[in-house]
């Protein structure tokens, strides 16, 4: 936020200056708008005597700004762009990159090949990472777990994930995502807001600012980290506005007593109280806005309304207390402990009940560098469960049929051990090239998979789908073409897909 | 091969290198006649040297453009005018300037007028053989009286008179493929210039195949990833916008790829015709790309008005519905009465204005009973209809069997029972039915759908 020191002249011993017409001249000569505005003018002078041709018999020219804020208008007049499927979004996102060998890509060649040196006509001379290149082979790991087939669809499932096993009728795995980030942070930044550097808008807030609410009394866009997952940290940039309005933010919810920290009142300080406290601050807030113009009070106003709504809305939809116990058995044992993922996903049911557009879901520790089948079978055994669980709450309630669900991480793992390679222990590496994800709901297809991979599950040979076809799909389903939202920062107009990204219009319904 | 890239990239110098003999010629030319007047008698001197270099940049020219002719697809008729007039002009030009030097004046003299008299010549086949390159390139009809005596077909000033090839697609065509694709440059032999033609195709077989659109290479190409090598237009040529292809697909699918045929004759011709007023400049138009048909399973539904009273939306929503803007043209909403303590009970009557624009309608777990729904009956247009966790009863599913285009309906936690399913039977649209916690059973949905393989009951 800005710091003007022009406080004393708002001062009550100038109160006979605070009037309307200083406040004005205040704000044309307020320092940000005189240099945004002669600049501005002197170059739309410049331009527009380029173009002075042009307007000859037509309308006034307008300035640039002038421009910029009508075509904001009329982009976010314009969506949506076309009648959505989707009204809510659940994202489960593993973080840590699932080994897609001990999950849904089935590769039974592996096991002739264990121990074997990963030939280079694979690898195509892909650069190792750093902890790979010190290796001094890179022999193949196949996986220890079985798969097996499930289904109508007959689709190939580790033996680690029985419980999403018995929902695969309802989802659509891809097996064919491919990313350019090799390491965590870029790779999730990536996913999240389409760049690999920190800065832009997450997804969730570019649908909060596109679609808006449909629930003013719960944040548009929530996300939640399981406690029963740690390993490589997560930021909350990821769900973050970047340079789009800050009431667009992502808030975490946490689990415990308080899942939004200082929402409820302190000992002894009722709602009345907070009422008349925050309509004073309002009055505040609004001189200052009419001084300064500066729209960050409007969005931290918009912010301490909705915090006001959310403390009666928040602790109703957060209590679990009311479910029944044959919910409980659904999502698992963990479910009654808060905080934990399956715990979580009931929330998140909720969340999604309520009409609240964008969930997300953080459940980290899949980085298994070493030690994965241990490692990934604990993972599986946290997420199974409430992960299928959740489908089939959201299919027998009705809400699936306009609730998208994915789950996925940020790259996959590699076919060769990272580490000593023994019969039943061995790490994996990360993987860029190929990994797995799976959508299900609302305008996708069930009971398909999409893309493959070869036999080494390292490249790929069919419907390659880039992380930024991955997000124009999604925002696709939202009743958003993805190239025509955009914002301006910087002095140029940005968007979620950067410059790229295709629908993947075979796996739609 | 190596040699055939040489004589491609060099080739294709010729339209820059011709320019060299173009300029020195006409310069040779001036310093020539100027010297006539008494101010510039002198400039002659330097005539020799501008007719030098005009004669060799001819020869090179020359030989590119030779080289250019191989790559081949252009008429032969007009290559070869333009192939032996260049050549002439260079002879011309290499013979005059011979007569310059001294060791050639020392036989042959030419008079001074005789020689001035010559750059006419040499102007007028410089001017035959630039023409004909022009024509060439851009086409026959590209500089020509009848660019300036043709008489364009006359503009269509509402949605009723517009012919769908005449007035849409041919003039995008010609704009964007006429460059190429017609007498005298036919590149892959198609020419694109009648609706003939365009059946008829050249090299690659026809360009539209009517009614189909993978089989219509002109589709292919245009929809070609634009980095592709077939993409056209090619050569840097500017690429169909996404309005035109959709306009394109429309007509070759919908409309038949049919000629002679009005706009409004063709059926589901609303969905274009927003478009096609942009494109024309008709009223009626809006920006709007034309909305996609989704699949052909789930064509889009015309009952549905484009426009409607927006003042309904916000009376609606002051009164306590949520209400979202599924999309803009044709106005589609989405109805929310949301569950909440002190909530009023839903009085549906604000609705009624706005019902044949509610797609889908969301009244779930509001203790609502049969009658109090009856409002629902009347939403003619709804796809996605929630009652779920109300006490509602069999009664309330025959008096919805008439909402034709109901695609999904939820009633799970309802009293409905086994007996109130046949009612929705012959619901053409209907796919899915959420029934958990109801008395419904998998063999009761057995016995009442089995052979209707559409509807998914969901216990």
């Amino acid at each position: 936020m800005s710091h003007h020191h022009h406080d004393d002249e708002f001062g009550p011993r100038h109160a006979w200056l605070h009037t309307p017409e200083l406040a004005k001249l205040n704000e044309k000569l307020d320092r940000r708008r005189f240099l945004t505005k002669t600049t501005l003018g002197l170059g739309a002078l410049a331009v527009g005597s380029l173009w002075g041709g042009r307007q000859l018999f037509g309308g006034v020219a307008k300035a640039p700004n002038e421009l910029t804020e009508d075509t904001q208008e009329a982009i976010l007049k314009a969506l949506p762009h076309f009648a959505p499927k989707a009204k809510r979004v659940v994202y489960l996102f593993m973080s840590g990159g699932p080994s897609q060998f001990e999950t849904f890509d089935y590769k039974p060649k592996l096991a002739a090949m264990f121990g074997q040196s990963l030939p280079d006509s694979v690898r195509k001379g892909q650069r190792l990472t750093g902890m790979s290149a010190n290796q001094s082979s890179l022999p193949i790991a196949p996986s220890v777990y079985n798969f097996s087939q499930y289904g109508k669809s007959n689709t190939w499932v580790s033996e680690l994930l029985p419980y999403t096993a018995g929902v695969v009728d309802d989802l659509c795995i891809i097996k064919s995502l491919y990313t350019e980030q090799i390491n965590h942070d870029p790779a999730i930044t990536f996913f999240q807001t389409g760049n690999q550097l920190p800065g832009r808008p997450s997804i969730g807030s570019w649908v909060s600012y596109g679609l808006g609410s449909d629930n003013e009394n719960l944040p548009t866009f929530i996300s939640m980290i399981s406690k029963n997952g740690n390993d490589q940290p997560l930021y909350s940039r990821l769900w973050g506005s970047g340079f789009l309005p800050t009431r667009y933010e992502g808030v975490q919810f946490r689990s415990g007593k308080d899942p939004v920290l200082f929402l409820n009142n302190p000992e002894g300080y009722d709602g009345t109280d907070r009422q008349e406290m925050l309509m004073y601050l309002k009055q505040l807030n609004e001189m200052q806005q009419s001084g300064f113009g500066d729209p960050e009070i409007e969005n931290r106003m918009a912010q301490y309304e909705m915090a006001y709504r959310m403390q009666t809305s928040v602790p109703d939809v957060m209590s679990i207390a009311g479910e029944p116990d044959e919910v409980f058995d659904l999502y698992g044992p963990d479910s009654r402990d808060p905080g934990t993922y399956a715990a979580n996903c009931l929330l998140a049911r909720k969340l999604l009940q309520k009409d609240v557009k964008f969930v997300q879901l953080y459940h980290q520790g899949w980085d298994q560098h070493g030690g994965l089948p241990g490692g990934i079978k604990n993972q599986c055994k946290n997420i199974d469960q409430a992960t299928a669980a959740l489908v089939t709450d959201l299919k027998r309630t009705g809400l699936l049929d306009d609730t998208l669900v994915i789950w996925g991480g940020e790259f996959g793992r590699t076919v060769y051990s990272q580490g000593k390679l023994t019969k039943d222990n061995y790490g994996r590496d990360h993987h860029p090239r190929c990994f797995t994800m799976w959508m299900a709901g609302a305008g996708v297809k069930s009971g398909i998979t999409y893309g493959e991979t070869d036999d080494f599950g390292y490249n790929i040979t069919k419907n390659p789908v880039h992380v930024h076809d991955f997000q124009a799909t999604l925002l696709h389903l939202l009743g958003i073409d993805h190239e025509r939202l955009t914002f301006k920062s910087q002095g140029r107009r940005f968007r979620l897909t950067d410059v790229h990204g295709k629908v993947v219009n075979d796996i739609l319904s | 091969m190596i040699l055939l890239d040489i004589s491609t990239f060099f080739g294709r110098l010729h339209p820059l290198v011709v320019h060299l003999p173009i300029g020195f010629l006409v310069l040779a030319a001036l310093l020539d006649w100027a010297s006539y007047w008494p101010t510039y008698k002198s400039v002659r001197a330097a005539m020799p040297l501008a007719l030098g270099a005009g004669a060799a940049s001819a020869v090179v020219a020359c030989g590119l453009g030779w080289l250019l002719s191989t790559t081949g697809d252009y008429a032969p008729a007009l290559l070869d005018n333009h192939k032996y007039s260049g050549l002439a002009l260079a002879g011309v030009a290499v013979l005059l300037y011979a007569l310059t030097t001294p060791a050639v004046r020392a036989y042959v003299a030419l008079p001074k007028k005789v020689f001035s008299g010559a750059f006419v010549a040499v102007l007028g086949l410089m001017s035959y053989a630039g023409h004909q390159g022009g024509n060439l390139t851009h086409g026959s009809d590209y500089l020509s009286l009848s660019v300036l005596t043709e008489t364009q077909r006359p503009k269509p000033t509402s949605l009723e008179q517009v012919f769908v090839f005449e007035d849409v697609v041919q003039p995008m065509l010609t704009r964007r493929c006429g460059q190429c694709h017609q007498d005298g440059k036919l590149k892959g032999k198609l020419r694109m210039n009648t609706h003939a033609d365009l059946l008829k195709g050249g090299k690659h077989g026809p360009a539209i195949v009517a009614g189909n659109l993978t089989k219509s290479e002109l589709y292919r190409r245009v929809t070609l990833d634009p980095a592709h090598k077939e993409f056209m237009p090619t050569d840097g040529k500017t690429a169909l916008t996404r309005n035109e292809v959709a306009l394109l697909k429309w007509w070759i699918e919908k409309a038949a790829a049919a000629d002679n045929t009005k706009l409004t004759a063709v059926k589901g011709s609303e969905a274009v015709q927003p478009m096609v007023a942009g494109l024309l400049g008709l009223s009626g138009s809006t920006d709007a790309v034309v909305q996609e048909a989704g699949n052909d399973a789930h064509p889009p539904n015309p009952a549905i008005p484009m426009t409607g009273d927006t003042a309904r939306i916000t009376a609606a929503r002051s009164q306590g519905f949520v209400i979202r803007i599924m999309n803009h043209k044709p106005l589609m909403l989405d109805v929310t009465w949301p569950k909440k303590t002190g909530q009023p009970v839903v009085d549906l009557a604000v609705l009624t204005p706005l019902a044949k624009h509610i797609i889908w309608l969301n009244l779930s777990d509001l203790n609502l009973t049969d009658s109090q729904l009856k409002a629902v009956t009347q939403y003619s247009n709804l796809e996605k209809l929630r009652v779920e966790k109300n006490p509602i009863s069999n009664e309330f599913l025959r008096s919805i069997a008439g909402l034709s285009y109901l695609q999904a309906l939820n009633v799970y936690g309802t009293h409905i029972t086994s007996a109130g399913l046949p009612a929705l039977k012959d619901m053409k649209r209907l796919e899915k039915i959420y029934a958990w916690q109801t008395t419904i059973t998998a063999s009761d949905v057995q016995r009442v759908f089995k052979d209707s393989s559409n509807v998914k009951v969901i216990l």
